[in-house]
């Protein structure tokens, strides 16, 4: 819990956050849109008062109304991990930039929240599966992609389909298209 | 030795009982190929991905005229079961059968076929102590020419089945095949994931199953002296194994 | 050059053409390039060729398979394609209480699955607000540590193996023997342990434990320092490893690496200093730094976290306080609804988990991040110029693990 991080991060960044800054435990989150991303963590990276040049962690996230870039990152002037969400990319088409010019190391990062969840990074150079098959059709972690139930089928039938029976219990809602793939 | 046995197996007239079609699996077969059955066809994954530019490309699309593979295969010669060194009309070993099956089962030697964890069980089943150099086992061949057994050690994904039953395939006779720890025998604590196999034996034939997450090594070295005595009883012989689950259709 | 049928049946079952399987037995996918990368990847010069190794292959460590670009002997390029072990833990975590999913996440990193639990267990204990007794985080850093040396060894061991020395490995497989046994007699497994918990550990120390760590560790450092002593004179191995995969430190930092790759090229970034969590800040340790960078450096700087993991090892022993293992949770566990990150030091780099919960039982979403999945990342810039008998050597040295790497 850093009160100074958070004040710096008000005042520096105020404008373009979309909600106020959120502590918990050892970790401050702020949330922004998906077209402030690169100038956001540009400023992170480079401010003597931030430089947070560590990136923990780059997930892709599936609320069931929309998809989020969650971005963890680390710096010695604050004892805190810091989270910045990248909120309010479309379910359909999600589109969110490309950090690879600040850390060539999340290409494979965006590799992988593409393969899972279909987020399209704009600028990275290789933008392909990297789990599944290279002709898999599915994005698997997408909350409309449904695990199939052993008990529903005979475990004789064969090979499996993708994408089958029910939804888990904390599926939101809106995700759910019945009837549909 | 041998050129007696080579004529006896080269007569065809010993072959009573011939071998099922359909088996060993294709290494599609973890993959959609519905009514792919008939040995001769070929089984053919079709490109639907994209079409090349230029219309003659790729011989105009047509039918490979190498066939001489095709044919062999279709004549039923290759899925003869060489490797039994029969005796009296294969029904009475001779003492030659089995003193080769002797030989065979003291000195079985895995491939190393360690996906996840159960690799490491298996490795330690390999190193000091739990030692399977002692039954003959030491020798991990890397290449699937050189081995006898396929110990399966870890789950099997649906990317990773076409290069498992190739290498399956790759083996030569006399093969069996181990499936270690749960994720081989039945899929598993990953029997729900979307990109799992639930189980080898839907791609390839198994004789040992060594349940366990992971096994013990000793539960290893278990399956391996039954696969042992599998071998000194002629038993489960590879070519009349079933590709498939073995668990009824009602359960 | 004539034009003849692409496709060519497989020399071992002829019902199958070779062309149409994707990936499988020709280096060049049999679809156009879909990434500038691809393109410009599989595109091949003058004199190149494309090899492909693995997935099934000794040195891999796991399945993976890379595709080479070759220039004679020398590597130009080469691309690493994963997801050979591709088990979808992170939808199967989605379906599963909180509970089950600590044992989905041990088969992640198997060599140091304690590690792989912890983060999950962190980050939920943040989500629910517990306090962990001091007993169990005690307890939860001697078993770790111990897990550690285990899997440090075994990395040293498969160094060796990976470069053609059939011996250490033996020796490395008889300490993990010992340390596994140890952690069966409290977890009641040999590997994929499943001890961790909510709130604390499974069950106590027990005799059986205590007089095994105590035998094992009156031995432990001269056993070691055999063990390790030799490949450390070895002149194969050091001249193998001395000077090859030198990775910079501004680029390790930007390339993502944590762990021992990242010490080992002279950053300091361990992160039980830099972002203490559980008992850490009550226990004496250095964190070895070397400033080389190249593989030689990382095999010394584990065999020095070996080292630092046996003194912290011996001064739990001692500070070890009296108390309950595990705090007093309801069964049912009902998170509240927010979000929760705990990152962990584990053996390869920092290993993390990004925990979503919606206040419900199930983890809403489950994000599992593994150091590895960014050092293979890093091939592309350490071997090029180099031969295949180095990138063997800069595998060996970053001791990947496939199963967390593909999740």
């Amino acid at each position: 819990m850093d009160r100074a991080i958070r004040q710096r991060l008000e005042e520096r960044f105020g404008e373009v956050l979309a909600g106020p800054v959120r502590q918990r435990h050892d970790e401050t989150e702020i949330r922004i849109e998906p077209k402030d991303v690169p100038e956001v963590l540009r400023a992170l990276y480079d401010e003597p008062a931030f430089r947070f040049q560590l990136l923990g962690d780059l997930a892709g996230v599936d609320t069931g109304d929309s998809m989020q870039v969650v971005y963890h990152l680390w710096s010695t002037t604050s004892p805190d991990w810091l989270r910045v969400i990248a909120i309010g990319l479309d379910r359909d088409a999600p589109r969110a930039p490309s950090i690879v010019s600040l850390w060539p190391g999340a290409e494979w990062l965006e590799r992988e929240a593409y393969d899972m969840f279909g987020i399209v990074f704009e600028g990275n150079r290789d933008l392909r599966r990297i789990f599944m098959p290279p002709d898999y059709k599915s994005f698997p972690l997408r909350k409309d992609f449904f695990l199939p139930d052993d008990a529903a089928r005979s475990p004789g039938a064969g090979v499996r389909p993708m994408e089958a029976t029910h939804a888990p219990r904390n599926t939101p809602a809106g995700a759910v298209r019945r009837g549909g793939t | 030795m041998t050129a007696d046995e080579r004529g006896a197996v080269g007569d065809g007239a010993d072959d009573l009982v011939v071998p099922s079609a359909g088996q060993p699996a294709g290494p599609s077969s973890a993959l959609v190929v519905p009514g792919a059955t008939a040995v001769a066809a070929p089984i053919v994954v079709r490109n639907e991905l994209w079409s090349a530019a230029d219309a003659t490309a790729y011989d105009g699309g047509r039918a490979s005229d190498i066939t001489h593979l095709a044919e062999l295969e279709a004549s039923g010669i290759a899925s003869r079961d060489d490797a039994r060194w029969s005796g009296v009309l294969e029904i009475i070993p001779t003492k030659a059968d089995y003193v080769l099956d002797l030989l065979r089962a003291n000195s079985l030697w895995p491939l190393l076929s360690g996906l996840a964890c159960c690799a490491f069980e298996m490795m330690s089943s390999a190193t000091s102590k739990n030692d399977i150099d002692r039954f003959g086992m030491f020798p991990f061949r890397a290449s699937p020419r050189q081995a006898d057994v396929l110990i399966v050690a870890g789950t099997l994904t649906t990317k990773m089945a076409g290069p498992l039953v190739r290498i399956w395939e790759q083996m030569p006779e006399p093969k069996w095949c181990v499936a270690m720890g749960d994720c081989t025998c039945s899929g598993g604590r990953y029997k729900r994931s979307y990109s799992t196999v639930e189980g080898i034996d839907r791609v390839m034939p198994v004789d040992v199953y060594v349940p366990g997450c992971p096994p013990r090594p000793e539960g290893l070295i278990y399956g391996m002296m039954k696969l042992q005595q599998l071998v000194k009883d002629r038993r489960g012989h590879w070519p009349e194994r079933a590709v498939g689950p073995t668990v009824p259709e009602s359960v | 050059m004539t034009t003849t049928d692409h496709r060519r049946p497989s020399a071992d079952d002829p019902r199958v053409l070779l062309d149409e399987q994707v990936g499988m037995y020709e280096p060049v996918p049999p679809y156009p390039p879909r990434t500038e990368r691809e393109a410009e990847f599989y595109t091949l010069g003058d004199g190149q060729l494309l090899i492909n190794i693995g997935p099934h292959h000794p040195a891999t460590h796991g399945v993976m398979r890379v595709v080479m670009k070759l220039s004679g002997e020398t590597i130009v390029d080469l691309d690493p394609v994963l997801g050979y072990l591709h088990r979808g833990v992170e939808k199967l975590c989605e379906n599963a209480d909180l509970h089950q999913t600590i044992a989905y996440l041990d088969p992640l990193e198997y060599v140091s699955s304690l590690f792989c639990e912890w983060p999950a267990v962190m980050a939920y204990e943040k989500l629910l607000d517990v306090e962990v007794p001091r007993r169990a985080e005690y307890i939860r850093v001697l078993t770790g540590e111990l897990n550690r040396v285990s899997s440090h060894l075994l990395a040293m061991g498969f160094h060796a193996l990976d470069l053609g020395g059939l011996t250490p490995i033996l020796y490395s497989f008889i300490e993990r023997d010992e340390i596994v046994e140890m952690l069966a007699s409290i977890t009641g497994q040999r590997m994929l342990f499943n001890y961790f918990r909510i709130g604390g550990v499974n069950g106590d120390l027990n005799h059986e434990f205590m007089s095994r760590l105590g035998d094992w560790m009156s031995r432990a450092t001269e056993q070691i320092e055999a063990n390790v002593g030799l490949l450390n004179e070895n002149e194969i191995f050091v001249r193998r490893n001395r000077g090859v995969g030198v990775m910079d430190p501004e680029l390790a930092i930007k390339m993502c690496w944590t762990g021992p790759n990242l010490r080992a090229s002279g950053v300091p970034f361990d992160i039980r200093r830099a972002h203490p969590y559980s008992v850490y800040p009550e226990l004496d340790f250095d964190i070895p730094t070397r400033l080389e960078g190249d593989s030689l450096a990382r095999y010394l700087l584990r065999v020095d976290e070996v080292k630092q993991s046996l003194r912290i090892i011996d001064q739990c022993l001692h500070q070890m306080p009296d108390g309950p293992v595990m705090a007093k949770l309801p069964r049912l566990l009902r998170p509240r609804p927010g979000r929760a990150f705990a990152a962990v030091e584990g053996p390869r780099g920092e290993y993390a988990i990004y925990a979503v919960s919606d206040g419900t039982d199930q983890p809403f979403r489950f994000r599992i991040h593994d150091p590895s999945f960014l050092h293979l990342q890093s091939f592309g810039r350490l071997v090029p110029g180099k031969l295949i008998a180095d990138w063997m050597t800069v595998n060996a040295s970053l001791d990947p693990i496939m199963g967390g790497i593909d999740k």
